[in-house]
């Protein structure tokens, strides 16, 4: 069946070589190589995808990736595309779409420098949003044991209250 | 004497912090060059309430989760109750049972009101109005009796909208309840439209917010609207049943404080139409798949990921969930309306202004700090 969701698909297919599916109504999922992110992305922004729904990282920590997702919504069209493209977890450096999106894409990606440790080339600020004196790992990486970390720096086995974390 | 005074220096900048211990803030600070009167630049200098949901639920089981979720925005936990459990029933493929679906949407709307309501009364007491701010927060207790009748908790349901469903059906005569409420609502709204000339005054053509700024900075929701763009999740992606019920969406254009102000009272008015719609057309029946009736501590969720996006009273919510087929989710990231309400747009919104409109733009946004630095 043809509709306004598979038709975009098949656009965005042809344009750009590249894998997606239509999961259900109003939403689509594609996937990209990190080169042809940006060219993508503005394409999407000049076809209505006005509006950065949000910016996320999924660490895959056996397959040693980062996976970034662009969740992008069209008012006109009513549709949810996102976009998602596979970055290497040791060096995770990829291009800003802060150009494409400005001020919306500039606080994504700040808040995913500091809980990831994601290197935006082009992003204006990087500067660390939430935690302060922060000298540690990028803390929301899957190896990073937070409550691991929370014993050894702040619990102590002595004390009656705390030594049950312990077991 | 009068002569012995020097004049103030040419250079009259200073930094002056908004917050984020500040009666009028809330839980976020922001910190404002000021030059004489006229605020210059401001810069939000969010984490005071820093918990780290995303990877606390990477750590937990869908139950657990529901629990958490509360905890998202202080103001309106049962709306992101919703999204957390919409997002799990999508993933594991649920299919909720009517009259849980209309259970969610009355919760979830009544919610909104009272949000409304606080935010109306933190308005208030922002441009100086103090009886507003105990007005709305006596009000708001009526609500607080509901959810306390319904789920238990006056603030917090505890996951009272969980994945398959909700937590229990509504006790005996909570519908007539809820009506009776409704009429101290409308009592409520009827207050907050008697002629104001204080609140008008600070409040017009403050913090003005062009549509295309808007876009641009990713405001959502309320903001947006009062901005004259005409958007809402709840129509343009109706979720549950809110494509059987009959609503309006408020707009305005001016895109000033007074216009947010003014789309938070409609939007109650149009949240009283929804509950007495679907309280009129509450079916019988279950109200929690039997996978649900008991809450598991291990549930397997299928390989997958779902982006859910919800209306709430703040704008545009959603969840973005990953699935490892795990029993907890692999990633659980959450986009809260605030992030961007409070940081790009209220910068924006703050550079220009003079420093006695600094709280009316503030709260003019309907802003949670806990949603924002989750």
């Amino acid at each position: 069946m043809v509709t306004k969701e598979t038709e975009l698909l098949d656009e965005i297919k042809s344009e750009f070589k590249v894998d997606g599916r239509v999961q259900r109504k109003q939403r689509i999922w594609v996937s990209t190589d990190k080169n042809k992110l940006i060219e993508m992305c503005n394409w999407l922004k000049d076809h209505g995808f006005v509006h950065l729904s949000a910016v996320s990282v999924t660490d895959w920590l056996e397959d040693g990736k980062y996976e970034l997702t662009y969740h992008l919504w069209s008012y006109d069209d009513k549709i949810l595309i996102t976009v998602k493209t596979k970055i290497d977890r040791e060096k995770p450096t990829i291009s800003s779409v802060m150009p494409i999106w400005e001020e919306s894409a500039q606080i994504h990606e700040r808040e995913l420098h500091e809980l990831f440790g994601v290197k935006f080339k082009g992003n204006s600020d990087l500067v660390p949003l939430f935690l302060e004196d922060w000298g540690g790992p990028p803390p929301f990486r899957k190896d990073f044991d937070w409550r691991n970390y929370v014993r050894e720096e702040y619990y102590s086995k002595e004390n009656e209250r705390e030594k049950v974390y312990y077991d | 004497m009068i002569d012995e005074i020097e004049p103030a220096p040419k250079d009259s900048d200073y930094d002056f912090y908004f917050g984020p211990a500040h009666p009028g803030s809330g839980n976020f600070g922001v910190k404002l060059k000021i030059d004489g009167e006229r605020v210059v630049s401001a810069r939000a200098d969010p984490g005071y309430l820093h918990r780290g949901f995303e990877k606390l639920m990477e750590y937990r089981t869908p139950i657990q989760n529901a629990v958490l979720s509360d905890r998202l925005c202080v103001l309106e936990p049962l709306n992101w109750n919703l999204v957390h459990a919409e997002a799990v029933d999508e993933l594991m493929g649920i299919d909720v049972p009517e009259r849980a679906k209309y259970i969610r949407v009355i919760m979830a709307e009544l919610s909104r009101i009272q949000s409304h309501i606080i935010w109306y009364g933190v308005f208030s007491i922002g441009t100086g109005f103090d009886t507003g701010f105990k007005m709305a927060f006596g009000y708001r207790d009526y609500i607080l009796d509901l959810f306390e009748l319904i789920t238990g908790g006056r603030v917090y349901p505890a996951g009272y909208i969980c994945p398959g469903g909700v937590r229990r059906d509504f006790p005996n005569g909570a519908r007539d309840k809820i009506l009776k409420v409704l009429d101290k609502m409308d009592e409520m709204i009827k207050l907050e439209e008697l002629e104001n000339p204080a609140l008008d005054v600070r409040a017009k053509g403050v913090g003005i917010l062009k549509v295309k700024d808007a876009i641009r900075l990713g405001a959502t929701g309320p903001v947006l609207r009062g901005s004259g763009m005409k958007t809402d999740v709840r129509k343009d992606e109706p979720y549950e049943i809110y494509d059987r019920l009959d609503f309006e969406v408020p707009v305005r254009n001016e895109g000033d404080a007074y216009a947010r102000y003014w789309i938070g009272i409609e939007e109650m008015k149009q949240s009283i139409k929804i509950v007495k719609q679907a309280l009129e057309d509450l079916p019988d029946g279950e109200v929690t798949v039997p996978e649900f009736k008991r809450p598991k501590v291990k549930v397997k969720m299928p390989q997958g990921e779902v982006y859910i996006r919800n209306e709430v009273a703040r704008g545009e919510a959603a969840v973005y969930m990953v699935s490892d087929e795990g029993s907890e989710p692999y990633r659980c990231k959450i986009r809260g309306p605030d992030f961007l309400h409070m940081i790009p747009v209220l910068e924006c919104l703050l550079k220009g202004a003079q420093i006695a409109d600094v709280p009316a733009i503030y709260w003019s946004l309907n802003i949670c700090p806990a949603d924002m630095d989750r």
